[in-house]
């Protein structure tokens, strides 16, 4: 009688385990709805390739707010829009360069090397931190920051890239706290760049 | 390239009654530094007249190449897609060319575009025919900014 007993508690305690880990499994591991990019589970530490051609570790944006970004150096249209938004908004939080770090991965590291992800800061004379890697090294990054990219045909021969247009912000303690859309008001996206560098 | 759509339209027009008159404004396009071989043009076409008209074709002077593309965002991604029917222009609307939308993709360029410097483009209208526009190159935060 005693040994029947053990057993249904042992089922009890199998049984509350199994509810337990169906229910609190974390967010992350779950299918992430639409097109929204999921708050938890989102970057982590990476290698990339910096405008100066040598390794470019995450740990260098430790205690500095950043603004990531996705593109490609051959992008004519949103890409210097986006970025030059960015440098607008920076100079208009009045806080300096330093207020908070610009970063621009390609996502054409094919055709972009060290030199071209350097551009945007030079075009835009203002510190850009352009960022390259191998296929390998970008894939994993965008694989970590939630970023689709396809690259599309076009009429001259060559490709265009269709690719994630939203900024990520993270803050000083490196924690995604939220994005900011091509379609959104700068003045929404001044009050999201003065909470990563408060 | 797409030489057939004007002709195409021009016929499909034929009956309708008045004529565009279609006025360019605020043409720029974006600078550029060295070894970078593509920019976009932006600039807004007025049409005061009694018939719609479209543009059809953009124009560079060689080697450089041009093409009316349309940006579009949605579901937090950016696509960019030649327009390949133009742009129409209907009678007594304002049509803007900006930034992060409709846009004019310049390739081919063998220099820098510097700010303060023209690009020559010709602009070809369905009914208005071609207009040859001078192109102000700005920085990359626009006209205005600076």
């Amino acid at each position: 009688m005693r040994t029947v007993r053990i057993v249904l508690w042992v089922l009890v305690a199998i049984a509350a385990a199994t509810f337990a880990y169906l229910t609190l499994q974390p967010a992350s591991q779950k299918e992430p709805k639409g097109d929204a990019i999921a708050l938890s589970g989102m970057g982590g530490p990476f290698t990339l390739v910096g405008s100066d051609g040598k390794p470019f570790s995450s740990s260098a944006l430790s205690g500095k707010a950043h603004a990531l970004f996705f593109g490609f150096t051959n992008c004519p249209d949103v890409c210097p829009v986006t970025l030059a938004r960015l440098v607008k908004l920076r100079n208009e939080l009045g806080a300096g360069d330093a207020s908070f770090q610009i970063l621009f991965v390609t996502v054409d590291p094919e055709r972009d090397g060290p030199s071209e992800v350097g551009k945007y800061a030079e075009l835009l004379n203002s510190p850009v931190t352009g960022l390259t890697g191998s296929p390998a090294q970008i894939d994993q990054v965008k694989k970590q920051f939630g970023i689709f990219s396809r690259k599309v045909p076009d009429e001259s021969g060559g490709y265009s890239v269709d690719h994630t247009s939203t900024v990520l912000l993270f803050d000083g303690n490196g924690r995604f706290t939220g994005t900011i859309a091509p379609e959104e008001s700068d003045k929404a996206a001044l009050a999201k760049l003065k909470r990563i560098t408060a | 390239m797409k030489r057939l759509i004007p002709a195409a339209l021009l016929l499909a027009s034929c009956g309708q009654g008045g004529s565009p008159n279609v006025q360019i404004a605020d043409a720029w396009a974006r600078e550029t530094v060295a070894d970078q071989t593509s920019t976009a043009a932006y600039l807004t076409i007025t049409n005061s007249g009694t018939a719609d008209d479209r543009l059809v074709d953009v124009l560079a002077p060689e080697p450089i190449k041009a093409s009316v593309h349309a940006t579009e965002n949605s579901g937090g991604i950016s696509r960019m897609r030649e327009m390949a029917s133009g742009v129409a222009v209907p009678v007594g609307s304002t049509v803007e060319l900006k930034p992060g939308g409709t846009h004019m993709m310049i390739t081919g360029l063998r220099a820098p575009l510097h700010r303060g410097e023209a690009l020559k483009l010709r602009l070809r209208f369905a009914k208005s025919g071609e207009k040859l526009i001078d192109v102000r190159v700005a920085p990359a935060s626009g006209p205005e900014s600076h």
